[in-house]
């Protein structure tokens, strides 16, 4: 295998054994999955950048050099093709786009090899084995051997060219092979996904290669928060043709986002009817029937043919965000019956409408709340619900994919309610709590702060504070294990009788004794260190027992109460156990300081 | 319902956001300078040469200035972190001993911010051990949760703290005509060594490398574009002058009071105690609480800082939006940081002062290096085309490093030899 850091610099020799420079660069032809390498780019004397064909001049690669099949005098250099890229120059250090990962990474070093006589790029390096090697090559095989050490191995991370897209250097003139995925022909909701990790100035340049469809698509894809900033880099004239092309609904949101200014700027350079469309989204609650609705619907006036109705569904399917549902409409677009895509195919052709619409359907207003609203769209299997105002008039409709995103934003927030990771924006300082391991830190706070607060009140010496500290991961631990089978218990209720539940409970409770004994003995050491009193450590280890009998007889009662009368439970598994681990190391710590400051220690 | 909320504070942030488009990066960077090692050193050059140094930040100015500029400059027209430039043009290896080099400084300055922190609180009967958990706890949900604009007005915010030292200096009465007098006509004549020790010390805190990344990628974040490039510079420009302008509050507080006296002081915290029975209660109460809101305001910005700047350079994901699977080695680094700081501040008779003293040696031994790139980097018309150095603006920016790196490398040895410069 050849890497790109390790031939840089090394001596460029010619078939006469002289050396006559040192390699600077390489660059290959970008056509292939394997591209070839095409040229050699090597500095002479005097820092003189010079250029070879690698076909016709490179006869070896070697660990320590590269050989050339002619004497120098016999050379003729080239220069860089338009279409050629040069790896050290273009590619290696800099940010591309993991177009199968769908990730921005950085190129830590670039991987050759040769095979019948031609030297081709394997890959970008973007793993930690390329950034070992590229700081000290020993590190790479030292780091390699002590991961094997403990049976693991030291990876490496290739992205394939056909992967990888460049950020810096636009290639948009460089022909790239068939399979070759750029960025702009992904998914628009992973375009979205790579366009979140980018900086503002490299996601302009990314707009600049994508059309008004894809950006449209994509922005739409964006997180909230993104969308009007991204669309406030653009200039007003693409931003508002992007607008036009976005589902009225969708432009709405974003607008609602941007200043007021811009705003109007966007809605005065959009066609009339956008504009007037959105204009009337905006007047809504954001989280309203209203403002997830699109006005864009079908509306057929009762007195047409089944044949009309399809004729004008033709006509207008373009622009129309859902055409399962078709509603009726009478006088001043006051809503008659609803027509299912079904009926008017499985109905003949003369059929009028109003024989086969239905009249009993379930409809909306506009200030019903969203979650409401998708969840009747979701009882009911709806395609869609039409939103009508008091008098009857239909205003717009929710769609079943518009339902969807609502019940996903909603069900993320319970399900991280449920896991102790709330999601929603509000919710992030608790999400960031929930992160399981954040958990930990928080716990060790949380224990250090009732502990500190007792100690600080009884007078206690901050040694022994910091003793009784040393053991909270301990508690912390027992008390996981301890929520655990309680959890055991919540999950799978039934499979234990009660004798296993007491044997269980006492395992809890000799294990919680016998942990009190081993940090009982490490704090007397630690206090016979610091020359404190040892008695301390008693009550140390008497804090532990007691917090892990507490816990553990919580933890057996527990399910009874949580348990409700329909066999669902009240909280999350995620939750108890969260709750019982903080419950552990608070009491722990508050037990150890009682009793050490009662003993007048 | 919670959406509504957020949606109205979005909506309010957004409002505020168009008048705070461009200003920031700067204000704050400055601001976060008077940070616990800083607000040491200038009340030190106060208590202990009275309004003697206060001549020397005028030209400190104009180099923070310079070095921030630049910082900016490079931010705006390359969309680039400073990390970022200097793998794409030195490589791996570079980058990973100053990455190194700049985790070592980075930490050291927030284990001062946590002793600033602690030391100030204590004033007000809060017990460390109760202060730097519940302090570390703010800093990191703080910042970890995730919106970097709401976080950058609430820095912004914190900001106008700084106000309490000039409340706090004009409480101590300074003697304006002489402090102006100083000022206009430096009393460089017969001064002691440590005079020039002390100088090249308020240099050293005033330049400190972690700006230059913070900035740029601040700059980075927001997305300034090259044609309002002119509002980030007035961004810099005022955040630095009024940086400095907080900067000889507190050393025209310590001058006023402490300096008559005859006391002298070894950490910021000193200082709030000694001013106490000279200038009252309030200013010592508002110097307290100047430092304490800057060594959290410090200790929020530099272990994020320290995360993004190393993510950056070595090519991992970062940020705080990421999860912490998929930016491990940014969120290691990040909470590593506040944890650890937090808990080798709390090690029962831990020596603050050499801390203190540690971090800003550290500072001032790094500057020279991150300037250098900083110059290098700014004269590439390849990366930023015509805004590069005029030959004019690089004489002075050569100049200003050479000012900073000299006046940090005495400091440097004059605190690693105490007898270098004989007593």
């Amino acid at each position: 295998m050849i890497y790109i850091t390790r031939m840089m610099g090394k001596p460029v020799v010619d078939a006469a054994g002289e050396t006559i420079g040192t390699i600077n660069d390489i660059a290959i032809s970008p056509g292939e999955v394997f591209p070839r390498v095409t040229a050699l780019a090597f500095v002479g004397p005097g820092k003189a950048p010079f250029m070879l064909s690698w076909r016709k001049y490179v006869a070896e690669v070697e660990e320590d050099r590269v050989t050339l099949q002619v004497p120098r005098a016999e050379l003729r250099f080239s220069y860089l093709q338009p279409d050629e890229v040069l790896l050290a120059h273009d590619l290696l250090n800099k940010q591309i786009v993991d177009t199968q990962g769908m990730k921005v990474v950085r190129v830590n070093d670039l991987k050759l090899s040769e095979s019948r006589g031609q030297l081709r790029l394997l890959g970008a390096e973007v793993g930690a084995r390329g950034l070992l090697r590229g700081i000290a090559p020993g590190l790479e095989t030292l780091v390699a051997r002590v991961m094997k050490l403990f049976g693991r191995t030291l990876a490496e991370n290739i992205i394939a060219w056909n992967y990888i897209d460049l950020l810096d250097r636009d290639l948009s003139h460089v022909k790239l092979s068939v399979s070759h995925k750029r960025l702009h022909e992904l998914h628009p909701a992973d375009v979205a996904d790579i366009l979140e990790q980018l900086t503002p100035a490299q996601r302009a340049k990314m707009f600049e290669h994508l059309d008004n469809d894809q950006a449209a698509e994509a922005i739409s894809e964006l997180e909230d928060e993104l969308q009007a900033d991204v669309l406030d880099d653009l200039t007003d004239e693409r931003a508002s043709d992007i607008l036009e092309i976005m589902d009225p609904d969708d432009a709405a949101d974003i607008i609602g986002d941007l200043p007021y200014d811009k705003a109007e700027i966007l809605l005065r350079l959009m066609g009339v009817r956008e504009a007037r469309q959105v204009r009337k989204l905006l007047g809504y609650r954001e989280n309203s029937a209203g403002g997830i609705m699109t006005p864009e619907t079908i509306t057929v006036s009762p007195s047409l043919s089944v044949q009309e109705v399809i004729d004008r569904l033709r006509a207008t399917v373009e622009e129309a965000e859902n055409i399962y549902s078709i509603f009726v409409v009478g006088e001043g677009r006051v809503l008659q019956g609803v027509v299912p895509l079904r009926s008017l195919i499985v109905s003949g052709p003369e059929t009028k409408v109003a024989d086969i619409m239905s009249t009993e359907y379930f409809s909306a207003g506009p200030d019903d709340d969203q979650e409401a609203v998708a969840e009747m769209i979701s009882k009911y299997d709806l395609l869609a619900l039409p939103v009508i105002d008091e008098a009857g008039r239909i205003l717009g409709m929710v769609t079943v994919d518009d339902a969807l995103d609502v019940l996903e934003q909603e069900s993320a927030e319970d399900l991280a309610l449920a896991a102790g990771r709330p999601d929603s924006r509000f919710g992030e300082v608790g999400s960031w709590l929930g992160a399981s391991t954040s958990w930990v830190i928080s716990w060790i706070v949380a224990g250090l702060i009732t502990g500190g607060v007792m100690a600080y009140f009884l007078g206690l010496s901050k040694e022994v504070f910091l003793v009784a500290a040393l053991s909270l991961p301990l508690v912390m631990r027992a008390s996981d294990q301890v929520a655990g089978h309680s959890l055991g218990q919540l999950i799978e209720p039934g499979e234990e009788d009660g004798a296993r539940a007491l044997a269980r409970l006492g395992i809890d409770l000799a294990a919680g004794a016998s942990l009190g004994a081993i940090s009982g003995l490490v704090s007397l050491a630690l206090l016979q260190i610091l020359g404190r009193p040892m008695t301390s450590a008693i009550w140390i280890g008497v804090a532990i027992t007691l917090t892990i009998v507490v816990l553990a007889l919580v933890g057996a009662i527990l399910p009874l109460g949580l348990q409700r009368k329909d066999g669902t439970w009240r909280a999350s598994a995620t939750l108890v156990s969260a709750i019982m681990s903080a419950s552990g190391v608070a009491l722990y710590m508050a037990l150890a300081m009682a009793f050490i400051g009662a003993a007048g220690v | 319902m919670e959406k509504t909320l957020d949606t109205k504070s979005r909506k309010l942030w957004i409002r505020l956001g168009l008048f705070f488009a461009v200003v920031g990066p700067g204000i704050i960077t400055a601001m976060v300078d008077n940070d616990a090692g800083g607000v040491t050193t200038y009340s030190i050059a106060g208590a202990s040469y009275g309004y003697a140094l206060l001549w020397s930040l005028i030209p400190i100015t104009i180099a923070l200035i310079v070095v921030q500029e630049m910082a900016s400059r490079l931010g705006v027209y390359t969309g680039k972190g400073f990390a970022d430039l200097i793998r794409e043009k030195w490589g791996i290896r570079v980058t990973f001993y100053l990455m190194i080099a700049l985790l070592v400084v980075n930490f050291a300055n927030t284990l001062a911010e946590f002793a600033g922190w602690a030391a100030s609180l204590e004033m007000f009967g809060v017990n460390r051990y109760v202060s730097v958990p519940i302090g570390a706890f703010i800093v990191w949900i703080m910042v970890a949760r995730g919106n970097y604009k709401v976080v950058e007005k609430l820095f912004l915010i914190a900001s106008t703290v700084y106000i309490t030292y000039i409340i706090s200096g004009w409480i101590a009465g300074p003697d304006w005509a002489e402090a102006a007098r100083e000022i206009i006509i430096p009393p460089i004549a017969n001064q002691p060594t440590a005079y020039w020790i002390t100088l090249v010390g308020v240099i050293g805190t005033t330049i400190a490398p972690w700006m230059q990344f913070y900035q740029q990628s601040s700059i980075v974040e927001k997305g300034i574009k090259p044609k309002d490039y002119k509002f980030a510079r007035i961004d810099t420009v005022v955040g630095c002058v009024l940086a400095v302008v907080v900067a000889i509050f507190i050393t025209l507080a310590c001058a006023a009071t402490l300096h008559p006296a005859g006391i002298t002081i070894q950490f910021a915290e000193d200082a709030a105690k000694a001013l106490r029975p000279l200038a009252g209660a309030n200013a010592s109460t508002l110097f307290a609480i100047g430092l304490a809101n800057a060594s959290l305001f410090a200790a929020s910005i530099l272990p994020l800082s320290t995360a993004y700047t190393i993510a950056e350079g070595m090519g991992w994901e970062g940020g705080v939006s990421k999860s912490r699977k998929e930016a491990p080695g940014f969120h290691a680094i990040y909470t590593g940081m506040i944890v650890l700081a937090a808990l080798i501040i709390l090690i029962p008779k831990m020596p603050l002062i050499p801390v203190i003293f540690g971090s800003q040696v550290m500072n001032g031994m790094l500057m020279p290096v991150t300037a250098f790139f900083a110059l290098r980097l700014v004269n590439e018309r390849k990366l930023i085309g015509d805004a590069v150095n005029s030959k004019r603006y690089n004489v002075l920016a050569w100049a200003c490093v050479a000012f900073g790196a000299i006046g940090s490398f005495i400091m440097v040895s004059a605190m690693i030899f105490p007898n270098l410069f004989g007593a």
